[in-house]
């Protein structure tokens, strides 16, 4: 779905653009950086009254389509005030912003991918989220730290997706387990009897390093009490025996059979899990709707919070969309509000109704079929317990050393130990870039 | 032969006529007409001139200088503010495990890719060369690929690649062979990559070979002919040798193709199994894509390097003797 999965376009037109930029800066050379890029505390506390002016808004996916026709509510409530809303695809989103952030001319409020958020924050592009606009308690702790950069708040979580373990209800019943795993040893055992009882072929699927395979591995290790960066994120600290364990346990599942050890196709997934071929697997809300497509039954499947290491629920990995004001807006009061607007739990109680997306707010999961649907209590039982990567303009870098570490570790006899800190020593030489 | 004679005819006679029109005063004064053309050429050239400075020769020359910058993603604000490095991008690439390893790969995918894609090519070129019947139908049907999308093929190819139900695998299994998962093993992911990269590629050369065939004189093949030489001497000793700027120009420009592979990989195998199959461009492009900037351009720099080397290369082994 329109989750940040992955955000690595980078075209050459960017690229040329910031090479004119880094002519002039060798012509006009004069060395050294301004070191106090970003803003070191909340920007000052925005008016109460209502928006005015034209406030210009970019979106990306299905929020970018609908969010024009959406935000008609807020324009009714700020007669002043006209949204414009610009749909821009996720693909050339990162790109787009960072052109937008440079030259300067930009809307006023983006979506911005979770990950992003160190980068554009520490380049300057991004506004403190002003004092008391928002509170912070109002909303899941995963998603609001994945706004903070360097202990500042740049943005608002908009909306949110948490991965849970799916798995098939019924197979699990033959296997003889008539509810979802605990705990780290629960879960090797369902796995192993969902495969010698119920005759699947891997009792789980979990992705062998590879684009974005951190998103799951590093649940089991945030479930140990592993960190990535200290507090102030300022140091990466993979080197630590809570990941090496966890990692140990990741990989035993390559290594005793239980999962493939090969990147799955476009699909193979949901069908795989529609025929049997896997037990379970680790994945965010989409894949309700992609399992039902692939022909399994609602009454077949059953979703459960990740397991940890000595109980239910685990930490689970967290993403999404959160908003941010541009610094060069020229609007930002006014833009604030509209953020303020779409982070209000109704709000975000009737953007779940028309797009789908899990609000990020705690309190729009109080009524309504957020607080009826099993399912989704599930998700909303996760959100509570759950992480985002550290938000540091080298996060994506350090993620793809993970990536490709572990796929070393589950494919090759590296040790764990060995593994965690060749990550740490990679990790050390890029940095965080704060 | 005229033109060492004409000098001489002019040297003792008069000029001829010259006090015909007004103009006729041997001076050096720009005729008017000739710098109104000058003017006129350099207004028409003007458009380019400008576009190509602005869009292709600044951005080369500043990424040329970013190189030598420490300049990352966060610095697109205040780009005046990175700090020069010197030749430490460079020296920093050189020794990373990694850089070394997608510099080995482009180099083995070249290696490979490039003999076959011009043997094939050469092959399928005779081939046709002696057909009349079905030539249009053969030579559209060889050149097709090149036409398609790299990334529809690579998606399709993907598929047919499967480890599981993939129709490769499908027949071998039905000759009784138990296929490999071709794109998940270290060692075979990349010389699949090629096998593929041959047959989408090969149909360009094809064409071009072809072309290059039939303009070796017929009169020099029938004489060979007549004085005994077989098909293959004939090829290999006529054809062959008379082809060589066209086999030049082939390998120039299949090698820089080669050296700049990233879709298929991209599509089909993300860089992996175990960074098997990545590239010195998908390095390049993964590097901007984490915003090091300097270091990216850097590692573009040289793949250039390596491009502009190994083409005086050919040109040297392969340029005609006389």
């Amino acid at each position: 779905m329109r989750s940040p999965r992955k955000s690595r376009p980078f075209t050459r037109g960017a690229a040329t653009a910031i090479a004119l930029a880094a002519t002039a800066s060798l012509v006009l050379t004069s060395c050294g950086r301004d070191e106090s890029a970003g803003a070191d505390g909340p920007s000052e506390a925005i008016d109460e009254g209502k928006a005015t002016g034209t406030i210009d808004v970019w979106a990306m996916g299905t929020e970018g389509d609908m969010l024009q026709d959406f935000s008609a509510a807020f324009e009714e409530a700020n007669p002043d005030a006209t949204v414009k809303v610009t749909a821009i695809p996720w693909d050339s989103a990162h790109n787009k912003i960072a052109s937008a952030i440079a030259a300067g001319e930009g809307p006023d409020v983006s979506l911005i991918g979770t990950t992003w958020m160190g980068e554009f924050a520490e380049a300057g592009g991004l506004m403190a989220t002003p004092e008391d606009l928002v509170d912070e308690a109002d909303f899941f702790p995963g998603p609001w730290g994945s706004t903070e950069v360097g202990g500042t708040s740049y943005g608002v979580p908009w909306y949110v997706e948490t991965r849970v373990l799916y798995y098939r209800k019924d197979l699990a019943e033959k296997a003889g387990w008539s509810e979802a795993p605990q705990t780290w040893d629960d879960l090797k055992k369902f796995a192993t009897d969902l495969h010698d009882k119920a005759g699947v072929d891997y009792g789980i699927s979990l992705p062998p390093g590879q684009v974005g395979s951190w998103q799951t591995m590093m649940p089991f290790a945030w479930s140990n009490g592993a960190a990535l960066t200290n507090e102030d994120g300022t140091e990466y600290t993979i080197d630590s025996p809570e990941m090496a364990e966890a990692l140990d346990y990741y990989t035993s599942y390559f290594k005793e059979g239980l999962t493939e050890t090969r990147l799955l196709d476009l699909g193979e997934l949901e069908n795989g899990f529609a025929d049997g071929t896997y037990g379970s697997f680790i994945s965010g809300p989409w894949h309700t709707g992609l399992v039902e497509d692939a022909g399994v039954k609602p009454d077949q499947y059953a979703v459960a919070p990740i397991p940890g290491p000595e109980g239910s629920p685990g930490t689970s990995f967290v993403g999404g969309g959160n908003l941010a004001v541009l610094e060069d807006s020229d609007n930002a009061d006014n833009a604030w509000k509209y953020v303020q607007w779409l982070s209000d739990p109704a709000t975000q109680q009737d953007f779940y109704g028309e797009v789908g997306d899990l609000p990020s707010v705690q309190a729009a999961w109080d009524t309504g079929k957020l607080s009826t649907d099993p399912q989704l209590q599930i998700f909303g039982e996760q959100l509570q317990s759950a992480e985002a990567p550290p938000a540091v303009p080298t996060w994506e870098q350090v993620a793809a050393v993970i990536d490709s570490i572990t796929e070393q570790a589950a494919k090759s006899d590296l040790s764990s130990e060995e593994a965690v800190s060749q990550m740490q020593s990679k990790a050390s030489s890029i940095g965080t870039g704060l | 032969m005229s033109t060492v004679t004409e000098p001489r005819k002019s040297e003792g006679a008069p000029r001829p006529r010259p006090t015909k029109g007004k103009s006729g005063t041997p001076s050096r004064t720009v005729n008017p007409m000739r710098r109104q053309q000058a003017v006129a050429a350099w207004v028409l050239a003007l458009p380019f001139m400008v576009l190509f400075l602005v869009f292709t020769a600044g951005p080369v020359l500043a990424s040329l200088g970013m190189s030598f910058t420490d300049m990352r993603s966060t610095d697109i604000r205040s780009p005046l503010g990175v700090e020069f490095v010197g030749l430490d991008n460079f020296t920093q690439l050189i020794s990373d495990p990694l850089f070394r390893k997608v510099t080995l790969n482009t180099l083995l995918y070249l290696l490979l890719g490039v003999p076959l894609t011009m043997g094939v090519a050469l092959a399928v070129a005779a081939g046709l060369n002696q057909i009349n019947r079905f030539k249009g139908f053969f030579r559209v049907g060889f050149y097709l690929p090149v036409v398609t999308s790299i990334v529809a093929v690579s998606v399709v190819w993907k598929f047919l690649l499967r480890d599981r139900g993939g129709l490769v695998n499908t027949v071998l299994d039905l000759v009784g062979i138990d296929g490999p998962g071709w794109l998940d093993s270290t060692s075979l992911a990349l010389p699949t990559l090629v096998v593929m990269a041959v047959w989408r590629n090969f149909g360009t050369l094809m064409v071009i070979f072809l072309a290059g065939m039939q303009t070796v004189p017929r009169e020099i093949l029938e004489a060979a002919e007549a004085d005994g030489a077989g098909g293959w001497a004939r090829f290999r000793y006529i054809t062959l040798p008379m082809l060589r700027p066209t086999l030049l120009f082939g390998a120039v420009i299949t090698s820089i193709g080669y050296l700049q592979f990233f879709e298929e990989a991209y599509v089909m195998t993300k860089g992996g199994p175990l960074d098997s199959t990545r590239s010195v461009t998908y390095f390049t492009y993964d590097q901007f894509g984490y915003g090091n900037y300097g270091l990216a351009s850097a590692a573009s720099y040289l793949l250039f390097l390596a491009i502009v080397l190994l083409t005086l290369l050919q040109f040297r082994l392969l340029r005609s003797k006389d």
